[in-house]
């Protein structure tokens, strides 16, 4: 297939893509402008030498080619191909795994809704994915029919790879595939949501051109490429003049390696692969206690006042005790700004609301949904919250990722006394809250059978200090020892 | 602490290490402020600023003023105005030392083993021990071996800053920063000046436009200059001095002045009782002015990073922290000024040095004819240029020449120093009417963005097949 080059004007060398007018699959005609590349002191446009189809867009937006390289390829309507010629269209959509916010790396294909062969339209959910943080369904942005499935489900796959090809004609997903090399090159997605962000992976099969003792490359590249934790050496060649790799050549996440060969097991093991919520935990988790320097308060309250509340709103509407636990450490939260503060570098960022995440078992794990401000909501609207987010994250659908300043768990429901909980990065503390027991309550010195509950505050102590949390747990007391407050 | 030199570099050293609360000594030979004070920055600009009174008052009537009379120059007032300048500010270094307890010793230092220095001053010798020792000990002007050495006629800057008489033919050995200085200041004093420059512009180091721009206004002048050309033969007879070009040209003049550079101050030292070599008369040192000798830093000219005397403060900062165990480097961008008029200020990358990097970029650039304050206050002769990369849309350097300049560097300085993108340049409110909007003017410009300039003319051309 015939390809445009970036023609030579006045003492330009080498021009960086500002804006492609015409899109992958657009019919242009001879002397359409195709795109505007921007040289050091002026603005080219570039014009079509063809008339046909833009098949393939070579240089994207932002990328510096060389006077004479290759910038799109044209199907000219005089010179078609046997391949584009057997499909009326003759266009290859490939579908990526999206990247649904920043620090998604990669996506599990948890079900497929349409079959091989089927015509899907713009805005069909096509497939389901499952990430660390949520599960997700997502939609065709583009028309067509479903050629090729390359991810199966169960399988994980990087983020902007493609999962399967939009076609016409299954040959032609063939020549596609081939046309790309090796690493099949995520396109700018046609076919998934994505934030906005073109990002371009390395279509290069050559690899990377040495150039003193160190790969070839901008300054740019190397600094991103040191963020990401990326080895330029291990890149293949870039897009720059000479084969320099550029910002725009670097990938997003380490390109996945071979996972190890499994061990022999012996009989009756079994061995799985982690799933996605087992790995976050891990990861999160382990990051936690490694690296925040948790410390423990305990103490017990006299819950009978409590269970009474408790037992009296239920008759009006449903309401769980850990709603009034959540409902009251709001408050306290409100009055306590290290307690709803996140450290960033070396500043503490504090928020202004009391985004309370609630710690909710799974079958295979857990999640935290959050309750946003939950200092606004009454204790009625809060019950309303948890059941409702609750829910929602059961079905995969995690609300308020993030943004919680503090987390409360509760095991009381499985008589648990008193736990104590890993902290929820990047919050400042977490409340693990043991049954509300029978327990001989000694008061004024006589004995009486009453209710206890033990609450355990696990607290970062970069940003709180062993007498701020003694001075919330007792504040957060005294407001559960006379909950009425809170009606 | 001991600092040896008491310039930019060393006396700002021995006030931070006296901030910071070391027992800091500071050894000077000659005159506290150094090159700066004594010999450089400040009375060149003195001069300057009564050379540039009297150009502008013979341009009195493009503002609408009437001069009646000669207007007539007092070499020996304007340079009694000078030393007086010099005088203030030499107390003003004194008394700040002292006030930070710094101990000030006058005579010449020599470096006398580790951890030693030994003083001498008339004829009396003390020696001073100290745990980290700063070499400040700056430059002096070169001058070149082979040729005449009579004073009154063959001089540097140090000499032609303390001329009593003007000459009346004057040839300039170096279009760079302290030539074009000399030769701005001079003309108007009714001095016949020529410049020769071996490279092929004025300011051969600083954007290419700025040194040719600079050159033509010089010539409306009056002021020749021949770039490119190498001077191979001078001599001296009586008062007259006859230099011959490469290309056979001969030039007259009854002075010369040598302004092709500052060589380091480093050769009477004894940098060899502590084992410090040097590289072409400098002390190399790393970003945080460490040399490779421990405990001894080495700051300004003389370490030959960077020949200015900001840099050199920047520098003693940087030095007094880590010696003193706050580890820094000093790697934020130092801006350059020449103080002729028009003046001329850099900093960062200019367009060559950026496309030898192999960054891909775009120029901004914008004219002075088109400002408003330019023409308001009668000279809008000059420009302002910016470069960006046209990847990452990094504001890589700003490039300058026009009324005022040296002080709109400032805003393209800190810009730098915060790693701006150039849409931040462009986004970044400037008063009007002021000579710095065309930093932002410029700025715009690189992005296609400006709306005081006509839309830049977009080719057009058509695709190569391959």
């Amino acid at each position: 297939m015939p390809t445009i080059t970036l023609a030579a004007a006045a003492d330009m060398r080498a021009g960086t893509i500002r804006r492609w007018r015409k899109n992958r699959g657009d019919a242009v005609a001879k002397g359409e402008v195709l795109v505007e590349v921007e040289g050091e002191t002026a603005v080219v446009e570039v014009e079509s030498t063809l008339a046909g189809t833009l098949t393939e867009i070579l240089a994207g937006e932002g990328k510096t080619v060389a006077v004479g390289a290759a910038i799109a390829t044209v199907a000219s309507t005089d010179d078609k191909p046997a391949a584009i010629a057997v499909a009326p269209k003759g266009n290859v959509i490939p579908i990526l795994m999206p990247k649904a916010g920043q620090t998604m790396e990669e996506g599990t294909l948890v079900k497929w809704h349409v079959a091989i062969g089927a015509n899907v339209k713009k805005g069909d959910v096509i497939f389901e994915i499952e990430t660390d943080k949520a599960n997700m369904e997502v939609e065709a942005t583009d028309s067509g029919r479903l050629s090729r499935i390359v991810l199966p489900e169960g399988r994980a796959l990087a983020v902007l790879q493609p999962v399967a090809y939009l076609a016409d004609n299954d040959a032609d997903v063939d020549a596609f595939i081939a046309s790309q090399g090796v690493a099949p090159p995520p396109q700018p997605s046609p076919g998934v949501p994505g934030e906005g962000e073109t990002v371009y992976g390395t279509r290069h099969a050559a690899s990377a051109v040495v150039e003193n003792g160190r790969p070839k490359s901008s300054p740019a590249a190397r600094k991103i490429a040191a963020q990401r934790g990326i080895d330029l050496a291990a890149l293949s060649a870039g897009s720059g003049p000479g084969g320099r790799i550029i910002s725009t050549d670097v990938p997003l996440n380490v390109p996945p390696g071979k996972s190890a060969p499994a061990a022999t097991a012996p009989a009756g093991v079994t061995r799985k692969r982690m799933s996605q919520m087992r790995r976050a935990i891990a990861k999160n988790l382990l990051l936690s206690k490694q690296t925040i320097p948790h410390f423990y308060v305990r103490l017990t309250i006299d819950a009978d006042p409590l269970f009474a509340f408790y037992q009296a709103e239920k008759t009006r509407y449903p309401v769980s005790l850990n709603d009034v636990v959540v409902m009251a450490c709001a408050k306290t939260i409100m009055e306590f700004p290290a307690f709803r503060s996140r450290l960033e570098n070396e500043e503490i960022v504090e928020s202004p609301s009391a985004n309370i995440g609630v710690a909710v078992a799974m079958d295979d794990g857990l999640i935290v949904p959050v309750v946003m401000s939950a200092e606004r909501l009454s204790l009625r609207q809060i019950a309303g919250e948890t059941k409702r987010i609750a829910a929602a994250a059961k079905s995969g659908k995690i609300e308020g990722m993030g943004s919680g300043v503090f987390t409360i768990t509760n095991m009381g429901m499985f008589g648990v006394e008193e736990f104590g909980a890993i902290i929820n990065p990047p919050e400042a503390a977490i409340l693990a809250v043991g049954t509300a027991r029978e327990a001989v309550v000694v008061k004024d010195g006589a004995m009486r059978a009453g209710r206890v509950m033990t609450m355990t505050l696990s607290a970062d102590h970069r940003l709180i200090d062993g007498a701020t949390a003694a001075k919330f747990l007792a504040r957060l007391k005294l407001i559960l020892e006379s909950p009425s407050q809170l009606a | 602490m001991v600092v040896i030199g008491g310039g930019p570099g060393g006396y700002v050293a021995a006030l931070k290490a006296g901030q910071m609360g070391a027992n800091v000594a500071i050894v000077e030979k000659e005159f506290l402020g150094g090159t700066c004070l004594n010999y450089g920055c400040i009375p060149s600009k003195a001069l300057l600023a009564s050379a540039e009174l009297v150009h502008r008052v013979r341009h009195a009537a493009d503002l609408g003023i009437e001069v009646a009379g000669q207007v007539s120059a007092n070499w020996t007032q304007i340079q009694a105005r000078k030393d007086k300048i010099v005088q203030t500010l030499r107390g003003g270094i004194k008394g700040l030392l002292g006030a930070r307890k710094v101990t000030i010793y006058s005579g010449r230092a020599t470096l006398a083993g580790p951890g030693n220095v030994v003083v001498d001053s008339n004829g009396k010798s003390e020696s001073l021990t100290a745990s980290k020792i700063i070499l400040a000990v700056g430059s002096v002007p070169s001058r070149i071996g082979g040729w005449p050495t009579d004073p009154n006629v063959v001089c540097t800057s140090d000499e032609a800053l303390h001329w009593k008489t003007l000459p009346k033919k004057l040839l300039i050995v170096g279009g760079g920063a302290i030539g074009c200085e000399f030769a701005c200041m001079l003309q108007p004093l009714g001095v016949e000046v020529t410049i020769v420059e071996m490279l092929p512009r004025l300011l051969p180091n600083m954007d290419a436009q700025v040194g040719e721009l600079l050159a033509k206004i010089f010539a409306g002048r009056g002021i020749k200059s021949f770039v490119g050309a190498k001077i191979e033969n001078l001599s001296v007879n009586g008062p007259a001095a006859r230099a011959t070009l490469s290309d056979g040209t001969a030039l007259e003049a009854d002075r010369v002045l040598v302004a092709t550079g500052r060589r380091p101050n480093t050769a009477e030292i004894g940098l060899s009782s502590v084992n410090l070599i040097v590289d072409r008369g400098f002390v190399r040192v790393n970003d945080r002015m460490e040399t490779p000798v421990k405990d001894y830093y080495c700051i300004g000219d003389a370490n030959g990073r960077c020949q200015l005397a900001h840099a050199a403060s920047a520098q003693g900062v940087v030095a007094v922290e880590n010696a003193l165990g706050h580890g820094r480097a000093q790697d934020s961008p130092v801006p350059n000024c020449v103080y002729t008029f028009p003046e001329v200020a850099s900093v960062g990358m200019t367009a060559e040095e950026a496309r030898a990097n192999g960054r891909p970029i775009s120029i901004g650039f914008f004219p002075l004819s088109h400002l408003g304050k330019a023409m308001a206050v009668a000279d809008n002769e000059g420009f302002v240029k910016v470069i960006r990369d046209r990847e990452s849309g990094q504001f890589l350097g700003a490039h300058m020449i026009g009324h005022n300049v040296t002080e709109c560097i400032a805003a393209a300085t800190a810009l730098l120093h915060q790693k701006a993108s150039m849409v931040d340049v462009a986004e970044t409110i400037f008063a009007h009417p002021t000579m710095s909007e065309s930093l932002k003017e410029a700025a715009e410009d690189s992005l296609s963005m400006g709306l005081h300039l006509p839309p830049r003319k977009v080719m057009r051309v058509a695709g190569g097949v391959a």
